[in-house]
């Protein structure tokens, strides 16, 4: 078995040395893009079984970012969408044969936390200037800057870690089990471990929401109040 | 444990490429179906609330149609009733007229019938009359009569203008023959009264009852109870 720790190049593109992870998520990629593409094709206003399923998609997410960022989900659908649905598929990629989710490996969720920690300036940058997000780190006030931007850092890496070592431990521990007992002895596991792969896909894009919201809340500049003095 | 951080740059990169092809292919193209759906539901209902507004507009006008259809008919009721009852008042008093206009011609007619009847009882009751004054005239046939009618006879002569007494001839009419003796008197009286000497022939006719008549070519005088009675009945009968 290999381990998830370990990460080996399985080909070169130029210097770029091309793992698994990285081919796992290219087809991913394709899968999604190009069923996205083939399936959205023919939309109509009258929808179909397909088309239906695929609007309950949308609308379940517009309603999480609506619940969760109070606020239209037009800006934050694609991103967050993309997050939850890529992790979602990538966690459940573990279920074909021979294929390792790349959320297993640390690069994967590293890049994931990345983005959403890019996202989040982005974002809070977009809602109140480059002058109202830094400002932003000063809230309550000034003595919070350190701790602010600590908690900036490290809920990013609590993100990274949180979402590999659930992945990881789940195909790790198939692996082991795997390796121990019969072919169906894991398969309770991999249940467990499919469960494991959506709650931690909801539980990423509920995260990347609250710390895009706060941002974009605490960057907006305050509306000055429209309630009369008594 | 390290990280391959050429790994992590692609996999950021790739989930970047994948958030701009989602966007692309599924989220902006399910989100636009959801919207327009949403705006076609909201036009269906706004159509449907504006064609609910004019059902009910329309429901309202039918129904005050409806309302001036039933005062329109009312109205109608009412003038087809005044008009039937004017024309029934029109006919009421054209029959009233024809039926006084009846009412006269008969009650004219009644009165000709009356007068006519009345005009015919009267000439009956007036040859009537005659009839009787004849019968008993008749029975005063005598010398003393015919003396009378003479002189009466002469009275009328000697009232005529000369120029009429001027004849060669003329005629004696009397009810009962006259003696030969009495023709030579009459003849010499009348001729005398005349004051010429006419050719006189005597005639007798029974219908004279009593009395002389003289007939000539232009000169009659008659002087008999018929002419009498004659005159008497013209009189009674015209009078009436």
């Amino acid at each position: 078995m290999i381990s998830p720790l370990s990460n080996p190049p399985l080909f070169h593109l130029g210097p770029l040395p091309v793992t698994q992870p990285v081919v796992a998520t290219w087809g991913i990629m394709l899968l999604l893009a190009g069923g996205s593409a083939v399936l959205t094709r023919r939309l109509r206003l009258t929808p179909g079984r397909t088309q239906a399923a695929l609007e309950l998609i949308v609308s379940t997410v517009d309603s999480q970012i609506r619940d969760t960022m109070r606020a239209e989900p037009g800006p934050y659908r694609a991103f967050i969408g993309t997050l939850f649905v890529f992790i979602f598929a990538a966690n459940w990629s573990s279920l074909l044969p021979g294929v390792e989710p790349p959320t297993a490996h640390l690069e994967t969720d590293a890049a994931l936390a990345l983005l959403v920690f890019i996202a989040v300036i982005w974002f809070g940058v977009r809602a109140g200037g480059v002058r109202g997000y830094l400002a932003s780190f000063a809230f309550p006030n000034p003595i919070m800057i350190p701790l602010n931007f600590i908690e900036t850092l490290t809920r990013t890496f609590s993100l990274l870690v949180r979402l590999f070592g659930n992945v990881m431990s789940g195909v790790f521990v198939i692996g082991i089990v795997l390796s121990l007992a019969g072919l169906l002895i894991p398969i309770p596991l991999m249940a467990l471990d499919l469960l494991t792969g959506a709650v931690q896909a909801y539980i990423f894009a509920v995260l990347a929401m609250v710390f895009i919201a706060g941002a974009v809340a605490e960057a907006k500049p305050e509306t000055p109040s429209t309630k009369a003095p008594p | 444990m390290s990280i391959d951080w050429a790994t992590l740059g692609l996999q950021a990169l790739n989930v970047l490429i994948l958030v701009w092809l989602l966007a692309r292919f599924f989220w902006r193209p399910v989100a636009g179906m959801i919207e327009q759906r949403r705006a076609a539901a909201q036009a269906l209902l706004a159509d449907a609330g504006a064609k609910n507004e004019a059902a009910k507009a329309a429901l309202a006008e039918i129904t005050q149609t409806r309302a001036g259809f039933a005062q329109e008919r009312e109205a109608l009721l009412a003038q087809a009733q005044a008009q039937a009852a004017a024309a029934r008042a029109a006919l009421l008093a054209e029959a009233a007229q024809e039926a006084e206009a009846l009412r006269r011609e008969a009650r004219a007619a009644m009165q000709t019938e009356q007068a006519a009847a009345a005009q015919a009882w009267r000439e009956r009751a007036s040859r009537l009359a005659v009839d009787i004054a004849a019968r008993l005239a008749a029975r005063l046939q005598g010398e003393a009569v015919q003396a009378a009618f003479l002189e009466y006879l002469l009275h009328e002569i000697q009232a005529l203008p000369p120029a009429a007494r001027q004849v060669a001839a003329l005629e004696v009419a009397s009810a009962t023959e006259i003696s030969a003796a009495a023709q030579s008197e009459i003849t010499a009286r009348i001729s005398a009264a005349l004051g010429a000497a006419p050719r006189i022939t005597f005639k007798t006719e029974p219908a004279l009852i009593a009395g002389l008549e003289l007939r000539g070519p232009h000169l009659r005088i008659s002087n008999s109870w018929r002419a009498d009675l004659d005159r008497i009945e013209q009189d009674l009968t015209h009078d009436g």
